[in-house]
C-alpha cells in the first residue's frame, strides 16, 4: 500500500509533464477537428459532385489515406517530407498529417450526407431557377449538415485518440507523457490508468453528445 | 526525387517485407477471432435484465471507446510485467488489438440485434417459444446479416490498428518498413512498401464488403 | 407558348416519348392522362429541362429548351409542381415561398415577405406562415408548394400529378386552388388522373399511351365520345368510381 502511495506521489510529481502533454493532446486535437473537417467539406461536396473525374480523383485521394495507419501516415509527414525539402517539427507533421486523414473521413461522411438528400429537393431548387451554388448552399447542405453531425462528432472521438500516435515522433502529448513517466516510476498500471483518464475525460463527454444525437 | 524510388532496393528487401505481411495478417486474423469472443461475451452481458451484469459490460464498452489504443497497448505493455506476467510483445499485441476490438464488435452485435423489428420478436413469443429459442431460431439469424458489413469495417481497422504493435518491437509490417528505413536510409523506399502492403489489404477487404452488398442487395445503388 | 415538335426521347434504348407534337397556347389548360409509364410525368419535365431529349425540338416563350443557357431564364417563368411536394424541410412556409424570389428574381427582402404571404393568404394559408412542412397536412403542403410556384409570377404552372400522393380527403382542396388559378386565367399544363377537374377547366384533354399522344381533344368530346379504342379502353379503368 505505501508503494502504491509512493508511486502515486512519484506520479503526482510529474504533473507538469502531465500538463504539457494534454496541452499538447488538445491543441493537436482543435487543429485537426477544425482544418480536418474544413478542409472535409470542401473535398465531400466535390466527391459527391455529378463530375464523375473529380469525384473519382478525389475518392482515390481519401481511400489511400483511410487505407492505411495512421502511424505509417505521421512517419511519412516526419521522415518523408524533409525528402522533399520540407522540414516539419513533430508538432506541426503531426498536426498536418491528423488534419488530413480527418479530412478524408469527413470527406466520405459529408459526401454521404449530401447523397442522403432527397433528388426532389434538388428539382425543385433547380425548377425555381437556383444556380447549382445556391441549390448546394441554400438547400443540399442545410440538410446534408443536420444529418451528418452525430457521425462528425464521432469522427472527433477518433480524432483525439488518432492523436495519441504522435507519442512516436517524440511528440510530447499525454501518451509520451505517460511513456516518460513510466521509465521512473516503473507501475504501467497506474501510470497509463492516470493517462486513460485523461483521455476519458476529454473523449467521454464528446462520445455521450454523439450517441445523445442519434437518438431520435 | 519522391518519385524516383529504388526498385532495387525494394526488391532486395521483399523478403523482409513479406514476412512483416504475413505477420500482420495472421496477428489481425488471431486478434479478430480473440475480439469476436470478447465481443459476443460483453454483448451478451450488455443485453441482461440484471444490471449487475450489464455494468461491467457497459464500462468496458464506454473505457475501451474513449480511450486510445496505444494507451491501452502500453498499459498492458508496461503494467502487465509488474505483476510478474512475463509475455512475449506480439501474444500482449494480440490481446490489446482483440479487447479493443472486442468492444466495437460487442456494438456492432448489439445493434445488428437491436435492428430486428420487435414484431419478430412478438411473433416469435406468441408462438411460445422462450427466449433462447426466440434469440437461436428467429432473432440471431436475422441480425447476422446486418452485423456482415460493419464487422468488415471493424476488421479494416484492426489491420491498420496493428500498426501500433511495432511501437513495443513486435515485428511486423510497419516495423519492417522502419527497419528497412532506417538501416538502408530509404525511408521512402520503406513507408512506400509498408503502405502498399495495408494497400493491398485495405482494398481486398473493401472488395469483400462490395461483394457482400451485391449478393445481399443487388438492387442498391451504393 | 409552349410548342413540341417531334419530339423524342430514349431511355436506353426504351423509347420514352415518341414523335410529340403539342402546342399550348397563352392561357390554355391542357390536362394530360395517361396509365402508368406511358411518359406523361417525362413529358412535363422536359418542359423545364428536368429531361432531356434526344431530338426534336421544345420551344417555351420563344426560347428552346435544349439550350442549357436559357433555362435559368425559363426556369423563373414556369412554376412546377410536384407530387411529392418537395417542400424545403429545413424552412418555414414563407421561408420556402420567399427562397426563390430573393435569391433568384434578386427581389428585395421585404417585398419577397409581402408577396409571400399574400400567395399564401392566396391558397388558404394564412395562418400557417411560420409553420414548418412537417407540421402541415398533406394538402396543406401541396398547397404551399403551389405558392412557391406563384411567388416567382411565372408565365407558366406545370403540375406533375399534385395530387396522387395525398390522401382522398385532401384532394379537393388543392384541386379548388388550381381551379381559381385556370380561371385567372395561368397557362397550365396539369398531369393527372382528376377528370372532375379536367371537365371543369381544361381546355383540351390529351391522352398519352407508351410515348405517343394517342388523342388530344376539347373535354366534352374528349369523354363523350373518344374516337380511339385505347382512349376508350383507358377512360373506362378511371372512370368507374
Amino acid at each position: 500500500m505505501t508503494m502504491f502511495l509512493e508511486q502515486l506521489q512519484g506520479i503526482a510529481q510529474y504533473y507538469p509533464v502531465i500538463l504539457k502533454g494534454v496541452g499538447v493532446t488538445l491543441a493537436l486535437s482543435v487543429i485537426g477537428i477544425v482544418a480536418g473537417t474544413s478542409v472535409g467539406f470542401v473535398l465531400g461536396i466535390g466527391r459527391a459532385s455529378s463530375n464523375k473525374l473529380l469525384s473519382f480523383v478525389i475518392g482515390a485521394y481519401t481511400d489511400i489515406f483511410r487505407g492505411t495507419p495512421v502511424l505509417v501516415q505521421v512517419f511519412v509527414v516526419f521522415f518523408i517530407l524533409p525528402e522533399a525539402g520540407i522540414e516539419l517539427d513533430s508538432f506541426t507533421a503531426g498536426a498536418l498529417a491528423l488534419s488530413n486523414i480527418a479530412a478524408c473521413f469527413i470527406s466520405e461522411i459529408v459526401a454521404s450526407g449530401i447523397r442522403a438528400v432527397p433528388i426532389g429537393q434538388v428539382e425543385a431548387a433547380a425548377s425555381a431557377g437556383l444556380t447549382r451554388l445556391q441549390q448546394l448552399w441554400l438547400v443540399v447542405m442545410p440538410q446534408a449538415t443536420r444529418m451528418i453531425v452525430p457521425s462528425l462528432v464521432g469522427q472527433f472521438v477518433l480524432l483525439v485518440k488518432d492523436s495519441s500516435v504522435v507519442s512516436a515522433i517524440g511528440l510530447l502529448d499525454l501518451t509520451r507523457s505517460g511513456w516518460i513517466i513510466v521509465q521512473s516510476v516503473p507501475n504501467g498500471l497506474l501510470v497509463f490508468s492516470v493517462v486513460g483518464i485523461g483521455y476519458f475525460l476529454i473523449c467521454y463527454p464528446l462520445l455521450h453528445l454523439s450517441r445523445r444525437m442519434e437518438k431520435p | 526525387m519522391l518519385f524516383n524510388l529504388n526498385f532495387r532496393v525494394i526488391g532486395e528487401t521483399l523478403p523482409e517485407f513479406w514476412l512483416g505481411f504475413i505477420s500482420t495478417l495472421s496477428i489481425s486474423l488471431t486478434a479478430f477471432a480473440g475480439a469476436i469472443v470478447i465481443g459476443i461475451i460483453a454483448c451478451a452481458m450488455s443485453i441482461q435484465p440484471s444490471r449487475l451484469v450489464r455494468a461491467p459490460a457497459v464500462a468496458y464498452v464506454d473505457v475501451i471507446r474513449a480511450t486510445p489504443l496505444l494507451a491501452q497497448l502500453y498499459f498492458l505493455y508496461f503494467g502487465l510485467p509488474s505483476f510478474g506476467v512475463l509475455m512475449p510483445e506480439t501474444v500482449i499485441g494480440i490481446i490489446a488489438l482483440s479487447i479493443n476490438s472486442g468492444a466495437y464488435v460487442s456494438e456492432i452485435i448489439r445493434s445488428g440485434i437491436m435492428s430486428i423489428p420487435r414484431g419478430q420478436v412478438e411473433a416469435s413469443a406468441s408462438s411460445g417459444m422462450n427466449y433462447w429459442q426466440q434469440m437461436r431460431l428467429i432473432i440471431l439469424p436475422q441480425a447476422l446479416r446486418p452485423m456482415v458489413s460493419p464487422l468488415i469495417g471493424q476488421a479494416i481497422v484492426l489491420v491498420k490498428d496493428s500498426s501500433l504493435l511495432s511501437l513495443i518491437s513486435v515485428l511486423e509490417l510497419t516495423r519492417v518498413g522502419q527497419t528497412l528505413a532506417n538501416d538502408r536510409f530509404m525511408p521512402t523506399e520503406g513507408l512506400a512498401t509498408t503502405a502498399m502492403g495495408y494497400l493491398i489489404i485495405y482494398f481486398g477487404l473493401k472488395l469483400m464488403a462490395a461483394a457482400w452488398m451485391r449478393i445481399n442487395h443487388p438492387s442498391a445503388r451504393h | 407558348m409552349i410548342k413540341f415538335k417531334e419530339l423524342n426521347k430514349w431511355y436506353g434504348t426504351h423509347h420514352v416519348l415518341q414523335n410529340i407534337n403539342l402546342e399550348v397556347a397563352k392561357g390554355e389548360v391542357v390536362v394530360v392522362c395517361g396509365p402508368s409509364g406511358s411518359g406523361k410525368s417525362t413529358l412535363i419535365r422536359c418542359v423545364n429541362g428536368l429531361e432531356k431529349f434526344q431530338s426534336g425540338t421544345l420551344i417555351v416563350d420563344n426560347l428552346p429548351v435544349a439550350v442549357e443557357a436559357n433555362l435559368r431564364q425559363l426556369r423563373m417563368e414556369l412554376g412546377f409542381v410536384f407530387q411529392q411536394f418537395n417542400l424545403y424541410p429545413h424552412k418555414t412556409a414563407l421561408e420556402n415561398v420567399t427562397l426563390a424570389p430573393i435569391h433568384v428574381r434578386k427581389l428585395p427582402k421585404k417585398e419577397a415577405i409581402s408577396r409571400g404571404r399574400a400567395m399564401l393568404e392566396k391558397v388558404g394559408l394564412a395562418d400557417k406562415f411560420d409553420s414548418y412542412p412537417q407540421q402541415l397536412s398533406g394538402g396543406q403542403q401541396q398547397r404551399v408548394a403551389i405558392a412557391r410556384s406563384l411567388c416567382m409570377q411565372p408565365k407558366v404552372m406545370l403540375f406533375d400529378e399534385p395530387t396522387s400522393a395525398l390522401d382522398p380527403e385532401m384532394i379537393n382542396e388543392v384541386l379548388d386552388v388550381m381551379v381559381s388559378l385556370a380561371k385567372d386565367g395561368m397557362t397550365m399544363i396539369v398531369v393527372t388522373h382528376e377528370m372532375g377537374f379536367a371537365r371543369k377547366v381544361a381546355d383540351r384533354v390529351a391522352f398519352i399511351d407508351k410515348g405517343i399522344i394517342v388523342e388530344i381533344a376539347a373535354p366534352e368530346d374528349f369523354f363523350t365520345t373518344p374516337r380511339n379504342e385505347r382512349t376508350r379502353e383507358f377512360l373506362g379503368k378511371i372512370l368507374h368510381h
